[in-house]
């Protein structure tokens, strides 16, 4: 059974990408057979990979099923982690999707050819809400969201679940605190009291650390350059509680 | 997901570092530092695993389940914390794993065929963007041998891996190794190299017949040279019968020594009188011996099989049944090992195998005069037709006794027409032995479930003094119950597959065919 996990926020530079390549990575070394689909074009995920965000026939051919999806598919530098790369024309992805039959089944749907090769696949998520965030909330069965515990960054959370609530299959949703610096009062504060309004929030919470911003310059997930830094041992931690969620009979679905 | 290997041998005295200094001076790469290996390889008595391409590697804690000569990675699971040199597929951890090499491997247990020990140093070719695009892994390891004193050391390998997407840099690579270095591209798997360096035989020991006999040449030869097979059959599986490695060993011990005592009695007209008669007596005791433990290990199987159908509490109640049946197993076994060490089997197995020698000897300065081809057609169309009238005077009244009879019949014309198969057309053996395989499933199944039965019942008392005893007691007689009807249900299906077996065209065959 193909798990499908989709690193999520309404709002950018939250922590998605970091998230996605974590867990990613501790997946596959944990013997999990594991694909990333960095959707977002800006292609974070490609780069921190070293692998070249580029995909042949661009990302229109990709989502009306035009190309081999498993030709595209490059291998990361890690075993058993294999990266589907974002493309710069994914910025268009809205429009192309549109224009299709069923345009929210469409990503799930690219996924149903190499579902079969992989245990986990992770989506990388643009920022925003649209008609890809449908197909992705279509196509996944657990909703990974990161949440920096300020106003702003607060006010989409609640924007998220009243989207979800109208889906009739909506993923599990698994937020989580993430770039925290307990030295903030008003970060204390805010997650205090979303503690209080969300029981389901995930446990684990991702610091704001040095390691998870040099991620750039290693090009490689933390645990590979900092395996004993805060950040690895926290996203571990983190991996760990989405895993028991996961397999608790939290997860929301399957490979459709 | 899959990766594209191959493996090169390293020239013979090439070590880690001077391998890894060529391969710099031609690609772009980054090294881990060496790091020592120590594994065990896996695999069933008959090479099972080896057949299906695929080997059972344990490393540092971890099992892995690989498929061809450089192992790629299928299946991998933690090793168990109590972990042993005999393993059966429920000992293997719940989950892919298991559900790869379990359907494989059935009844048999994994034992160790080797072990190797070294230093391997991963390498990645690096591209522009420092990205790995294949890897490369250097292994320097030697076989160990026996009780882990003595080391063979085995040519040092290079594996290449390709990274999915980057298959020219894998194309370069291999171009590169095969043409400017002149490695040698090798399809032989590390464990099979250090199998053979302890003198063994890669993918096991095969028991299955594979007899190459001429029909137009003398029947006694052709004897000889089949029971010569049987024999080395039975000192092949005695030492796994007498370890108690897996239930297989004495299944196939016991159908070489029914074997033998098969054409010691079809083709007793070749052979002189005496001592054939005492061997015919002793194998005959052979055969008696191993019956009682070879029963209960049927018993203990299908028992298993039993209880996964029972609801999981009832299964449990059968625990005392279980417990007893293991050490009333136990019992026969020690039995049946002190025979088999005793100077009876070893006196048996020496003179026997002196006789063939001496038959075998007097064979190639001619031997008799009858041919082996007409012999043998012979007595399959007579116990052809003997069965035919024992099975036609089997009605639903007929004791069971009758049917065991035509069982045997059975047994005897199968292992003619198996052992024989070479000396007639396919197009009619095959056909006859899948019919007559049908026949005899049913009549075993019958066979089996009445001996289950007496069996069983015959622990009532005992059991019922057991811990636990009156609810086993109980459960067991859900389970008679089940053995009953599936006896009953064989004995139904006699007479349609009787039919089959005893059909005009089935005759013809016989009669036309083997000849």
């Amino acid at each position: 059974m193909t798990r499908i996990i989709a690193s999520y926020n309404i709002k950018g530079g939250v922590g998605k990408t970091s998230t996605a390549v974590n867990l990613a990575y501790l997946a596959a070394r944990g013997g999990a057979r594991t694909l990333v689909w960095d959707l977002d074009p800006q292609g974070s995920s490609s780069f921190l990979f070293r692998i070249k965000a580029k995909v042949k026939g661009g990302g229109d051919k990709l989502v009306t099923g035009r190309s081999d999806v498993g030709g595209l598919i490059r291998g990361t530098d890690h075993d058993r982690l294999d990266l589907l790369p974002a493309d710069f024309s994914y910025r268009r992805m809205d429009l192309a999707l549109d224009a299709t039959k069923k345009p929210t089944r469409r990503l799930a749907r690219v996924l149903a050819g190499v579902a079969d090769e992989y245990d986990y696949i992770f989506l990388d998520c643009p920022p925003s809400i649209s008609l890809v965030s449908e197909s992705v909330f279509e196509a996944a069965g657990s909703l990974l969201v990161p949440l920096v515990p300020a106003t702003l960054s607060m006010r989409t959370f609640p924007q998220l679940e009243r989207v979800l609530r109208d889906g009739a299959d909506a993923p599990a949703v698994l937020a989580f605190f993430s770039m925290v610096d307990g030295r903030k009062r008003m970060h204390r504060e805010v997650m205090e009291q979303m503690g209080r309004d969300h029981t389901g929030l995930l446990g684990t919470v991702i610091p704001a650390a040095t390691d998870i911003e040099r991620m750039g310059l290693h090009r490689s997930p933390v645990a590979e350059f900092a395996p004993r830094g805060r950040a690895a041992l926290a996203y571990e931690a983190l991996w760990a509680e989405v895993l028991g969620r996961l397999n608790g009979g939290g997860d929301g679905r399957a490979m459709r | 997901m899959a990766a594209d290997a191959t493996q090169y041998l390293l020239s013979e005295g090439v070590g880690l570092d001077a391998a890894l200094a060529e391969l710099s001076g031609r690609f772009d790469v980054a090294s881990d530092p060496s790091q020592p290996t120590r594994r065990t390889f896996y695999d069933t008595f008959d090479g099972r695993l080896h057949a299906a391409g695929l080997a059972l590697i344990e490393e540092d804690g971890r099992l892995v389940a690989g498929a061809g000569p450089c192992y790629r990675e299928l299946a991998t699971a933690i090793r168990p914390a109590a972990w042993g040199e005999r393993l059966f597929a429920g000992d293997l951890p719940d989950g892919p794993l298991r559900s790869l090499i379990g359907p494989i491997i059935e009844v048999r247990a994994l034992v160790p065929v080797a072990r190797t020990r070294g230093r391997a140093r991963a390498v990645r070719v690096l591209n522009g963007d420092v990205k790995t695009v294949v890897r490369l892994v250097l292994g320097a390891e030697s076989a160990v041998l026996g009780g882990g004193g003595d080391e063979v050391r085995l040519r040092a390998r290079l594996h290449v891996v390709g990274v999915r997407g980057y298959d020219r840099a894998l194309a370069r690579v291999r171009r590169t190794l095969s043409g400017e270095l002149g490695l040698e591209e090798s399809g032989v798997a590390l464990h099979d190299e250090a199998v053979r360096a302890g003198g063994g035989i890669p993918g096991g020991v095969s028991t299955r017949l594979d007899l190459r006999l001429a029909g137009d040449g003398p029947a006694l030869a052709g004897a000889v040279v089949a029971m010569g097979e049987m024999l080395r059959t039975i000192e092949l599986t005695l030492p796994g019968v007498v370890a108690d490695v897996d239930s297989e060993f004495l299944h196939d011990l016991r159908v070489a020594v029914r074997r033998t005592r098969s054409i010691q009695r079809q083709l007793a007209s070749e052979f002189p009188a005496e001592p054939l008669g005492r061997f015919r007596r002793e194998f005959r005791w052979l055969g008696q011996v191993t019956g009682p433990a070879r029963d209960l290990d049927v018993l203990v199987l299908d028992l298993a099989a039993m209880r996964a159908q029972l609801p999981e509490d009832r299964a449990r109640e059968l625990d005392p049944l279980g417990d007893l049946l293991h050490r009333r197993r136990e019992r026969e076994r020690r039995r049946m090992v002190g025979a088999l060490e005793s100077d009876r089997t070893r006196g048996l197995l020496a003179g026997w195998s002196e006789f063939l020698g001496q038959l075998g000897r007097a064979g190639v300065n001619g031997g008799g005069d009858r041919l082996l081809g007409m012999v043998v057609g012979e007595r399959i169309r007579r116990v052809y037709r003997q069965m035919s009238r024992a099975g036609r005077s089997i009605d639903d009244g007929s004791p069971a006794m009758d049917l065991h009879d035509l069982r045997k019949q059975g047994k005897e014309l199968r292992y003619l027409l198996e052992i024989f198969a070479g000396l007639y057309p396919a197009g009619a053996v095959r056909p006859t032995v899948r019919r007559l395989k049908a026949l005899q499933e049913t009549l075993g199944r019958f066979q089996d479930r009445e001996v289950q039965a007496t069996m069983l019942r015959s622990l009532g008392g005992e059991l019922v003094a057991a811990d636990g005893g009156p609810a086993a007691l109980l459960t067991l007689g859900v389970v008679l119950e089940r053995i009953e009807a599936d006896g009953g249900a064989a004995r139904a299906e006699f007479a349609e597959r009787f039919a089959v077996y005893s059909a005009a065209g089935q005759r013809r065959l016989i009669r036309d065919s083997f000849r």
